[in-house]
């Protein structure tokens, strides 16, 4: 079994050490005998979504994120969204999972529209939201995500997209409905970065799992031994819970 | 005096202050109204309580020097204002260096025999800073010292420069850092920008090398002095992602000649020309390196001059060139200044050796995805089996959100094999250093986590390969104070 992973803008949205979250569902795929190939698509790069069966978008800061809105728009959104109806996975984080969505609004009023692929949209606020937080993942009962958010926009989700989960301590989408994160077919969309896959094995393992399922059909991932990972996740949870 | 508006003087009252036990010239008669005469009788009570504060703090055992500062700031605001005039003022700010840069500016002026101070225990912030000028002024408020040498975090230096004038700033550089803190590099900029708004009779010294510092110069009327390094460093470098690879003016991607580290390097941009000043010093040629110290060929006003850096690791190149310029900015005679840099040792935690149970020690303070890489691009040239040490914490000062490590080139060590002869993680965060070990594969028996520094240092000193410990700020504190408990080493604020 093989999968192809399209790491979109690493060298620009990269802000908080994006670039671990491709390295450990590389290697936790690896690790299991199966192959796994990792390009990049950055600024004048094209890419065809259907050479790939997961892509990976982080965030960056916002000079690099103007940087990039107008490669992003046009070829580039036509094939993220195709992908996205098509079922394709895709984990977007922070930055990148507000640039799914219709636009952001800056706290003076100023609206930067995005490339509309998911329902949601983000109003920027002065003061930002920082720090380590937890939250549930409604998809594997009983697991919990820890993680840190630094962001200075609230996300809302229309209908049709739903939270990954339930804020259990921190602000997550907007410090106001307790939601954290989107899911809409195969996205999966949070602010948390921490880096978030590698002490959160279970939902790396969720994630590449739904895809293998789309590619393969059924599959089952043999267990890995996740003494690290698992100290690392219980650590924080047991700080902040 | 101040007039009211019906032209008489105005005398609150006249009153005889009486401070218990102290010295006769205290008794004055006072007049409220005579402003001048308010600031030194503040000046004066806010020097004498800080250097009270400080003075009790060390017979107590402690150090620290933001709380004096506190304490005088908080009798009179503009008392920096008041302590710093007449002195000759040295900031050295930016993102990474600016504690080895200062001690190699500190080697420079104690070598030209100058009288000067300086806030040596890496306080930098605007309370350390006025603790400083406090320790170093007489009660009348008075400087003792001609030149004053302030390392200044790069925020602080917005709010120091509107009470001190300085006569020469140099800029490091400007990498990402502890974003939970300072937020984006371009904010980081602007701070220095407006820091240098208020410094309009400061000499710059700008690394030229910097795309974003460099940018400095065309907004500002200040003389400037561009400083860089004209040549690669590395044969082999870290992979790191560059902090800047778009065009600060006009965001179009820039094109490199050479890089040196990180964003560093001979950078121009296709689109709109901008481009690396040609400096006015520079290395010109990197002729040896090792694990203590690099030989270069620097090139000033025309003239080569071979320098031997006290001090490993490329990047303290950059801040050799700058301690150079710096020494232009005065007018030190530039010889004697190179001279000066082959006299240094090591800043607070910088590279800092020691030797405990025959076993020989570095400690090199790390702190964000830039210095890490290079001290990574230092300690992987080892040429014999090291046992390699990472503490990393995510208290404020570190830095909350410890994710940068997986921006660090850690895959370094893993490639380093049999010169990694172990690797021991600590610090509050330490599962999440071993985790991402892992990550860059290195084998989990060569991995121990030990929070409890002084098992972690009693299994240090139990081997006897060199060991290289990388910790962040925090952890470089508490690790400084369990050794000196250990074996008797100095606090640091002595």
């Amino acid at each position: 079994m093989e999968l192809k992973i399209c790491h979109l803008y690493p060298d620009i949205l990269n802000l908080y050490g994006d670039r671990g979250n491709v390295l450990c569902m590389q290697k936790r795929l690896q690790w299991r005998g199966m192959d796994v190939s990792v390009s990049t698509a950055s600024v004048g790069e094209s890419f065809k979504a259907s050479d790939y069966d997961l892509f990976f978008i982080g965030g960056g800061q916002d000079f690099e994120q103007e940087v990039l809105l107008p490669d992003l728009q046009g070829a580039k959104t036509r094939e993220i969204k195709a992908a996205i109806e098509d079922g394709k996975t895709f984990l977007a984080i922070c930055g990148g999972y507000q640039m799914l969505g219709q636009y952001y609004k800056t706290w003076d009023g100023e609206q930067c529209d995005f490339i509309g692929a998911i329902d949601i949209y983000t109003e920027g606020i002065k003061k930002r939201m920082i720090g380590n937080y937890a939250f549930t993942f409604d998809e594997l009962p009983g697991n919990h995500v820890v993680g840190f958010e630094n962001h200075s926009g609230k996300t809302y989700l229309g209908s049709g997209v739903r939270p990954m989960g339930r804020v259990l301590k921190g602000y997550g989408n907007n410090g106001e409905d307790h939601q954290e994160g989107a899911r809409y077919k195969n996205v999966f969309a949070t602010y948390s970065h921490g880096c978030l896959l590698p002490k959160n094995p279970a939902l790396c393992d969720f994630i590449l799992a739904e895809t293998l399922k789309r590619k393969y059909g059924s599959v089952e991932l043999s267990p890995l031994p996740d003494q690290l990972e698992n100290s690392a996740h219980q650590y924080m949870e047991k700080r902040l819970l | 005096m101040t007039e009211v508006a019906n032209g008489q003087q105005l005398y609150a009252y006249k009153a005889i202050m009486k401070v218990p036990g102290a010295p006769s010239f205290l008794l004055y008669n006072l007049k409220i109204s005579d402003i001048i005469f308010s600031m030194k009788i503040r000046t004066f009570f806010s020097v004498l309580l800080c250097k009270m504060t400080k003075s009790a703090l060390r017979l107590l055992g402690r150090g620290g020097t933001d709380f004096p500062g506190l304490i005088a700031m908080g009798l009179y605001h503009n008392v920096l204002g008041e302590l710093s005039k007449g002195v000759t003022c040295i900031i050295v700010t930016g993102t990474n260096g600016k504690t080895t840069s200062a001690r190699m500016i500190e080697q420079v002026l104690m070598d030209g025999g100058l009288s000067y101070f300086t806030n040596k225990s890496g306080a930098n912030l605007i309370t350390g800073i006025t603790a400083e000028f406090a320790t170093n002024a007489t009660l009348s408020g008075k400087c003792t010292k001609d030149y004053a040498l302030i390392e200044c975090d790069e925020a602080a230096f917005k709010e120091v420069s509107t009470l001190v004038n300085a006569r020469a700033v140099i800029v490091t550089n400007v990498f990402r850092d502890q974003l939970d803190r300072y937020g984006e590099v371009t904010h980081t900029l602007n701070n220095i920008k407006i820091g240098i708004s208020h410094s309009p009779d400061a000499t710059l010294c700008l690394n030229a090398d910097d795309s974003l510092t460099a940018s400095i110069a065309e907004e500002v009327k200040n003389p400037v002095i561009f400083y860089g390094v004209d040549t690669p460093i590395y044969t082999n470098r870290v992979e790191e992602v560059s902090d800047a690879p778009y065009c600060i003016k006009c965001k179009h991607e820039y094109i490199y000649d050479y890089v040196t580290y990180g964003h560093l390097g001979g950078y121009r941009c296709p689109a709109c020309g901008y481009h690396r000043p040609q400096p006015d010093l520079s290395v010109s040629k990197v002729v040896a390196t090792d694990t203590d110290k690099s030989v270069v060929e620097m090139t000033v006003d025309g003239k080569t001059y071979q320098a031997t850096i006290n001090l490993p690791g490329g990047y303290n190149i950059y801040n050799a060139i700058g301690t150079v310029a710096i020494g232009k900015a005065l007018g030190l005679d530039t010889p004697m200044v190179i001279r000066s840099l082959s006299e240094f040792s090591c800043g607070f935690g910088r590279m800092e050796k020691f030797t405990i149970d025959d076993t020989a020690i570095r400690m090199i303070l790390v702190k964000n995805p830039a210095g890490c890489n290079q001290v990574l691009n230092f300690v992987t040239n080892v040429t014999e089996p090291s046992v390699f040490v990472v503490c990393l914490n995510d208290r404020d000062a570190d830095g909350t959100d410890v994710s940068w490590i997986w921006d660090v080139d850690f895959e370094q060590i893993a490639e380093m094999s049999d010169l990694l002869d172990g690797l021991y993680l600590s610090g509050i965060r330490a599962e999440d250093m071993a985790l991402r070990f892992k990550y860059a594969g290195v084998p989990e028996s060569k991995m121990k986590v030990i929070k409890d520094y002084e098992t972690l240092m009693q299994t240090c000193t139990a081997q006897d390969k060199p060991v290289y410990i990388m910790p962040t700020y925090t952890a470089m504190l508490d690790l400084r104070v369990k050794i000196s408990k250990l074996y008797g080493f100095k606090n640091f604020w002595e």
